[in-house]
C-alpha cells in the first residue's frame, strides 16, 4: 500500500528526530530555489552548488533550534544565502560576473507570460545590464524579489534584514532602474 | 504591480540558470560521514596515543604536526606507501565551465569541482601546475606526510602560508576510502577562510609569482 504524501510540517518533526528519509523529502521539495537563491547572489555555478549543500548540511544540523509552525522555505534560505554570500565575499572578484540572459523565453520550456511577452530582447539586456549596475545589497534585493518571486517578508528572512529595510532597497532600485528602463 | 516591476518579474523569467544540481546525492553522503567520523577520529586518536607512549621509538616517529586552514601536515621519519598519481586524481570529472576565477593571462587546461574543493589546472612556465581552492569548514579534508628531507619554509602569503619543496611528500585524502599520492613542491596559503594550494614543479619564488597573479 502506497501512504499518501507526508505533509511538511510532520516532515520537519521526522527530520528533526533524526530521520533522513523525511529531510531528503525536504531536500528535493527546496533544491531548485535553494540553488537559484546561491547563484543570484554568488554569481558562480560551483560556488552556488556548494553554498546549496552547505546550506541544507546546516540546516540539518540546526533542525533542532527550528520553531514549529514557521515557515520553512525563509528560514532554509537563510541559511543558504549566508552561505552563498561568505563565498561572494570570500571571492571578491567573483561578484562582478554577470548573470546571462536566455536567447530565448523562459526555462524549462514554459510558455512565456503576458509580462515576458512585453519585454524585448533589447528592454531585457538593458534592464539586465541596468540590475548589474545596482549595489549589491539592492541587487540581491530585487534578484530574490522580482526574479525568484519570494515576498517580502521572505526576502527579509532570507537576507537577515527587516521587512522595512527590504521595501526602503526595492524602493532605491526601483527608482534608479526606472532612469534606465523609461 | 508598476510596468518596471512587471518588466524585472519578465526577466528573471528569461534568466538562464545553470542546470541545478542532484543536491541530495551530495548531501546525504555528508550526512552520513558526519556521524561516522567522529567515532573514527576518536578511535584513531586513542590509539595513536597509545602507540606513542607504549612504543618508545614511535615518541620521535611523529616530528612535527600543524594546520594550514583545510590542511593539515604532518612531519614523519617514514612516509606512507604512495606512488606517483596525475594531478587530477580524487578531483572527480572534468568540468564545462569555470570553477575558480583566474586572470585572464592564465589558461587552463581543465576545471574541476567536488564539495568543499575547487580546482584547475595551469600551463605556466611551460609546467603543469594544480591550483586548488579549499572552503568551508573541511578541517582535515587532506593531510600531507612529509619526511625528514623535505624542507618546509614560511611563504609571506595571505594570513600564514607555507613552501614545501624537495624531497616528494605524500598527499591524502578520505574518497570513499584512503587515496594517497605523491607531490612535489607546494605552495600553501589560508586567507579569509580559504586554503589555497599551488603544486608544480616551480621554485619558492616562481610560485609566489604566480599566487600574486591568483589572489591578487
Amino acid at each position: 500500500m502506497v501512504g499518501r504524501p507526508l505533509e511538511e510540517p510532520e516532515l520537519i518533526r521526522r527530520a528533526q528526530r533524526g530521520d533522513t528519509h523525511a529531510y531528503e523529502e525536504l531536500v528535493h521539495a527546496y533544491q531548485g530555489i535553494a540553488f537559484r537563491t546561491a547563484y543570484v547572489i554568488a554569481r558562480n555555478a560551483a560556488d552556488a552548488e556548494e553554498a546549496a549543500q552547505d546550506g541544507f548540511i546546516k540546516a540539518w544540523r540546526a533542525l533542532g533550534r527550528f520553531r514549529e509552525g514557521a515557515p520553512f522555505r525563509p528560514w532554509l534560505l537563510r541559511i543558504v544565502a549566508n552561505e552563498a554570500s561568505n563565498r561572494r565575499r570570500s571571492a571578491g572578484r567573483r561578484a562582478s560576473l554577470a548573470l546571462r540572459a536566455a536567447a530565448e523565453g523562459p526555462s524549462g520550456g514554459a510558455a512565456p507570460s503576458p509580462e515576458a511577452a512585453l519585454l524585448s530582447a533589447e528592454q531585457r539586456t538593458a534592464l539586465l545590464a541596468a540590475v548589474e549596475t545596482l549595489p549589491e545589497e539592492q541587487r540581491d534585493v530585487v534578484a530574490l524579489r522580482y526574479f525568484l518571486g519570494l515576498s517580502e517578508a521572505e526576502v527579509a528572512e532570507t537576507l537577515a534584514i527587516p521587512q522595512g529595510t527590504v521595501k526602503s532597497r526595492t524602493a532605491r532600485a526601483l527608482e534608479r532602474l526606472r532612469e534606465s528602463y523609461d | 504591480m508598476t510596468e518596471l516591476e512587471r518588466a524585472l518579474v519578465a526577466l528573471g523569467e528569461g534568466l538562464e540558470y545553470p542546470g541545478a544540481p542532484d543536491v541530495w546525492a551530495q548531501v546525504e553522503p555528508r550526512l552520513r560521514r558526519r556521524r561516522f567520523w567522529p567515532a573514527v577520529v576518536v578511535a584513531a586518536a586513542v590509539l595513536a596515543v597509545g602507540i606513542a607512549f607504549a612504543v618508545p621509538p614511535a615518541r620521535s616517529a611523529i616530528l612535527k604536526f600543524f594546520h594550514i586552514g583545510s590542511v593539515s601536515v604532518e612531519q614523519v621519519q617514514t612516509l606512507p606507501p604512495a606512488q606517483t598519481r596525475p594531478f587530477s586524481t580524487g578531483l572527480g570529472p572534468k568540468r564545462p565551465q569555470p570553477t575558480v576565477q583566474l586572470p585572464a593571462r592564465l589558461t587552463a587546461t581543465a576545471y574541476y569541482a567536488r564539495p568543499g574543493l575547487h580546482a584547475a589546472l595551469l600551463r605556466y612556465r611551460g609546467k603543469q601546475v594544480l591550483y586548488a581552492e579549499l572552503r568551508g569548514d573541511q578541517m582535515g579534508f587532506a593531510k600531507k606526510f612529509v619526511g625528514p628531507t623535505t624542507h618546509i619554509e614560511e611563504a609571506r602569503l595571505g594570513e600564514f602560508g607555507m613552501f614545501l619543496s624537495g624531497a616528494p611528500h605524500v598527499l591524502m585524502w578520505e574518497q570513499g576510502n584512503v587515496q594517497t599520492r605523491l607531490a612535489g613542491n607546494v605552495l600553501i596559503w589560508l586567507d579569509r577562510g580559504v586554503t589555497y594550494r599551488l603544486e608544480g614543479d616551480l621554485d619558492k619564488r616562481q610560485m609566489l609569482a604566480l599566487a600574486g597573479q591568483i589572489t591578487r
